[in-house]
């Protein structure tokens, strides 16, 4: 039935687009018709996919070190009381700045290549990753940690076994706010610095009116930034699978 | 001669302090009780006058301001020789029942197949053999509390706390859970303290009833209870002893609450005329 809702949804969208396009003529906004020739053309002559495999490079090695540090820090945090307490500040300080202000220091030290782009990606999607792991872990239940006590659990015995599993929902919360962010710091970074992938399509064909194939470029974005959530909601049901699954 | 009991609570005393602009709590104050081996001891009293603080106590997660707590000759420590089960079924919602009563056995670092056996026994023993691979929110109250009763029960603890237990539980399958608690008991003994608000519970469970009272939290009275065991039957309830021990304890609970001047009871100054 959703899947049903879904297409309609989708074929009222494609009937706005036209419509918009109609009234604001093509040259601004092209036909969704248009929009499919643009992509077969650029996927023909293959200018799309160099710059699609660029983009997904530098988004998935950025976030991917996010990952990598995020995760860690928020624990040593979450586990270690006095140290979480000490950082925490910054961390939230960090959150509320905008991270694409570092873009011209990052500039400075890593230039204008591939590692600054990382670095963009990377700053913007590490903070959330962090602090949902880290609060994961504040938030644990006092009610099971006093239970595992009344049990014999050492301190380390319930930091992994209790505090650790039951911060996975908060963990996963903060890696897909950390993916939608590092996808928009891939294509500013893509602008801001020496123009590549899809982000410098994007300046390429807005700079020059070529709007159809501007269009297809925004889709890709779309398309990677759904599969990218799709994977993570996977991802979610997974990790709360002993939860009451809804409508049932 | 007797020997030593192997709980001795003597002239313990604690206060909570709270947020600064709140008056500390006096949970407990100089509270003296003693179970001796193989006794069914209930903890019968009013909501605030410190039984979850008594027991976790004894269980060595909190420690006393002043006074002095003994299990076994020493100062407690949580672990398998003491088993506690929470008001509140605190299982772990990730881990299916199965692992839910093997927690403090994997703690422990028992093996897979020794802790598979130990837990398939005491699941039998509590009627949850088949639900060992679900996960908790698909069970219903009684059955939650029961496997929490077979997480406490597995470790085989002497002493066996237990904080209201049944007290989320609807009026039948309390009483069948009574029942269960008792037939239990019956065969396996060891000392059972069992936190209770209800009157009826704390007689039928019972060997010995410790009656506390609020604001300063005390053990006000200890009585003996002289009814035969079993008490399966439902007769029970008719008896002469019964019903004069009910109405003594409903009396004095009656009377704690309403002169209490923080309780929803409270009846005004005593007529001193
Ligand atoms: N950790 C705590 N911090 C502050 N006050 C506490 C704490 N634990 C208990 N108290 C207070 O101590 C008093 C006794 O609490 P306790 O939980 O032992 O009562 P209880 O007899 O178990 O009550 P109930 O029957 O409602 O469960 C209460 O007034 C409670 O508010
Ligand atoms: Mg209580």
């Amino acid at each position: 039935m959703i899947t049903v809702y879904r297409l309609l949804a989708f074929g009222l969208f494609l009937l706005i687009w036209w419509t918009v396009s109609l009234i604001v003529g093509p040259n601004l906004i092209p036909t969704p018709l248009n929009t499919v020739f643009a992509a077969r053309d650029l996927l023909r002559d293959g200018k799309i996919l160099e710059p699609l495999l660029s983009s997904l490079a530098v988004y998935s090695t950025g976030y991917a070190l996010a990952v990598l540090v995020g995760i860690p820090i928020g624990m040593l945090m979450g586990g270690i009381r006095d140290l979480g307490r000490t950082l925490d500040i910054y961390v939230n300080a960090l959150m509320a700045t905008p991270r694409v202000a570092f873009i011209p220091l990052i500039i400075l030290f890593l230039g204008l290549g591939a590692e600054a782009k990382i670095a963009v990606v990377f700053l913007g999607a590490v903070i959330p990753i962090l602090i949902g792991t880290y609060s994961g872990i504040l938030n644990s239940d006092a009610e099971l940690i006093e239970m595992a006590r009344s049990l014999g659990a050492s301190r380390s015995q319930i930091y992994w076994r209790i505090m650790l599993p039951g911060a996975l929902a908060f963990v996963v919360i903060g890696l897909r706010i950390g993916a939608t962010i590092g996808l928009i710091n891939t294509v500013v970074a893509e602008l801001y610095t020496a123009a590549s992938g899809l982000g410098g399509l994007l300046a390429l064909y807005g700079n020059t009116f070529q709007m159809a194939r501007y269009f297809v470029v925004i889709l890709a974005l779309s398309l990677i930034g759904g599969l990218v959530s799709q994977g993570l909601r996977a991802l979610e049901a997974w990790s709360s699978r002993w939860r009451v699954t809804a409508g049932n | 001669m007797n020997p030593t009991p192997s709980v001795v609570v003597s002239h313990v005393s604690k206060i909570f302090k709270r947020a600064k602009d709140l008056a500390p709590v006096e949970a407990l104050r100089d509270v003296s009780l003693e179970l001796p081996a193989n006794t069914f001891v209930t903890l019968l009293g009013p909501s605030g006058c410190g039984k979850t603080t008594l027991l976790r106590m004894i269980n060595g997660l909190i420690q006393p301001d002043s006074g002095e707590v003994h299990v076994f000759g020493k100062p407690p420590k949580p672990g398998p020789r003491i088993g506690f089960v929470f008001q509140s079924f605190r299982l772990i919602p990730w881990l299916n029942v199965r692992n839910n009563v093997g927690f403090g056995l994997s703690l422990q670092g028992v093996g897979e197949a020794e802790r598979k056996e130990r837990v398939d026994h005491y699941l039998k023993l509590v009627g949850l053999s088949r639900f060992a691979d679900v996960y908790p929110h698909e069970l219903s109250g009684g059955m939650k509390q029961r496997a929490a009763l077979a997480r406490a029960l597995v470790t085989e603890p002497e002493i066996l706390l237990m904080d209201e237990p049944f007290a989320s539980l609807d009026a039948q399958v309390r009483e069948l859970m009574q029942m269960e608690m008792m037939r239990l008991w019956s065969e396996r003994r060891g000392i059972v303290l069992f936190v209770t608000h209800s009157v009826d519970e704390a007689i039928i469970m019972a060997d010995k009833i410790a009656l506390m009272g609020p604001r300063p939290g005390r053990i006000v009275e200890t009585l003996d209870v002289p009814l035969p065991r079993p008490r399966w039957d439902d007769s029970i309830k008719m008896q002469r002893d019964y019903i004069e021990l009910r109405r003594y304890l409903w009396d004095r609970i009656r009377e704690m609450v309403t002169q209490d001047p923080s309780s929803d009871f409270y009846a005004g100054e005593p007529d001193k005329s």
